[in-house]
């Protein structure tokens, strides 16, 4: 299953614990700055949301990359 | 078209009750809610319906849409359930926030305390700031409320007096009760839609005039001669007992008592309303609160909760305690629904208080009519 695939599947079944892993490694996959910013956004945002303790780790490195 | 008040705050010997128009009239209780239950400290809840930290539950007053929240140090909060951004609304239904408050639609997030955390691509895709959005500064808002007897209560409109210092004489009054008090849980709180104004909730529940007649039951162990009633002009009303009779499960089990308790309270019984909308009882061995929530001019949500002196009190009687208040309770409906439906007809003046027994009633309206006029003198004031 393509990394797409796996996000809309993730998204389907409101698997908040998938949403972050999968938006993670889209961002570390993504070729382009815009969108490692992006995907890295949403994992933080779903991070943030559930109280999960990725969200801080997520946090530094957009910080680090002037988007927070 | 203001409505004449005149009669209403006269001495209770020539007092009229407030006219029909606040109770059918959507312009006048429109003036009237400004007036009375967004410039008080109004019910909206109990903290008991956000139990556990994270604890999130909306709600709306009179269309406010609203959020109840307990954060995350455990602290009960109110805010406007609306998000800064395009005004969304933000919860939909009771859950619990493990993190933070995401908005649905642009998922601007806030913490429990309502700080606004992060705006997720507000500077362009992956750009989580910008200069113009000040995230200090677009924190949700905050409705005041303040925790009395579990009853959560909120200032809408922000300029009330602090409640300790308006409520500061009833306080006093119900010292010897400010202990912890435990909600029975689930089957010790129940609603009762009624199509009724909200006041007519309140006057009935300030006298015990109506006793024998709606309620024989009770009123069998709890004489009409044994009740008093409770008039402090300006701040609240209600009745008392002097017969109070101690609810009594198999083999005459017995609640316990809240401590520390003054002979008073042997025998005693208090039932008062916090004006507008919140009907308390204070016995010895169990409490409740009556949010009302006035849904619209004609029709009441009675949000009823009971309360012990200990956690985990005897399942088989606290659900015989719910059963029988909710039979009281439901006594009192075709009573608020009639003077309701009473009052379209149009001869009605607001009808006639007995000076003995009608005490509390007039006090109420009195008080309404009050804030009402004071609405009236401000905003005359400020339109000048």
């Amino acid at each position: 299953m393509s990394l797409d695939a796996e996000l809309l599947a993730a998204h389907a079944a409101g698997d908040v614990e998938a949403l972050i892993t999968l938006y993670t490694r889209a961002s570390e996959e993504a070729v382009q700055d815009a969108a490692r910013g992006f995907y890295l956004t949403h994992a933080y945002v779903f991070a943030l949301e559930a109280g999960d303790q990725r969200a801080k780790r997520l946090a530094e490195r957009l910080r680090t990359q002037g988007r927070l | 078209m203001s409505t004449d008040l005149t009669a209403v705050i006269a001495p209770i010997e020539q007092a009229r009750g407030l006219p029909n128009a606040h109770y059918i009239d959507e312009a006048t209780f429109d003036e009237e809610s400004k007036a009375v239950l967004h410039a008080s400290w109004a019910g909206l809840a109990v903290a008991a319906d956000v139990p556990e930290n994270g604890d999130a539950k909306p709600l709306e007053f009179l269309g406010l849409p609203l959020l109840l929240i307990r954060d995350k140090d455990g602290g009960v909060r109110v805010f406007q359930n609306t998000c800064r951004h395009r005004g969304m609304i933000l919860v939909s239904e009771p859950r619990k926030i493990e993190g933070a408050i995401r908005c649905p639609y642009h998922s601007w997030c806030y913490s429990t305390k309502g700080k606004l955390v992060t705006t997720p691509h507000v500077g362009g895709p992956g750009m989580n700031t910008h200069e113009a959005i000040d995230k200090d500064t677009l924190g949700l808002i905050e409705i005041p409320s303040h925790i009395w007897r579990d009853v959560v209560f909120v200032n809408i409109s922000g300029d009330a007096a602090p409640f300790e210092e308006i409520h500061a004489d009833l306080i006093a009054r119900w010292a010897e009760f400010d202990q912890p008090m435990y909600h029975g849980g689930d089957d010790s709180k129940f609603e009762l839609g009624v199509n009724t104004n909200y006041k007519l909730a309140v006057e009935n529940y300030c006298e015990s005039y109506h006793l024998p007649w709606v309620h024989p039951g009770l009123n069998s162990y709890s004489r009409l001669e044994d009740h008093y009633n409770i008039n402090e002009p300006g701040k609240y009303s209600g009745q008392g007992t002097l017969v109070y009779r101690q609810f009594e499960g198999a083999g005459g089990k017995r609640f316990p008592d809240f401590t520390g308790l003054s002979d008073k309270w042997d025998d005693g019984a208090e039932y008062i309303t916090v004006y507008p909308n919140v009907l308390l009882g204070a016995q010895r061995d169990h409490a409740f609160a009556i949010v009302l929530e006035p849904q619209s001019v004609d029709r009441t949500v009675e949000h009823i909760h009971l309360y012990y002196a200990v956690p985990n009190v005897d399942d088989a009687m606290r659900l015989k305690n719910t059963a029988q208040w909710k039979e009281v309770f439901e006594e009192d409906i075709f009573v608020v629904e009639g003077m309701q439906r009473g009052r379209y007809g149009p001869g009605f003046d607001g009808g006639r208080f007995s000076p003995a027994m009608d005490g509390p009633t007039h006090c109420f309206h009195a008080w309404v009519a009050q804030r009402i006029l004071d609405y009236r003198q401000s905003h005359s004031v400020a339109a000048q």
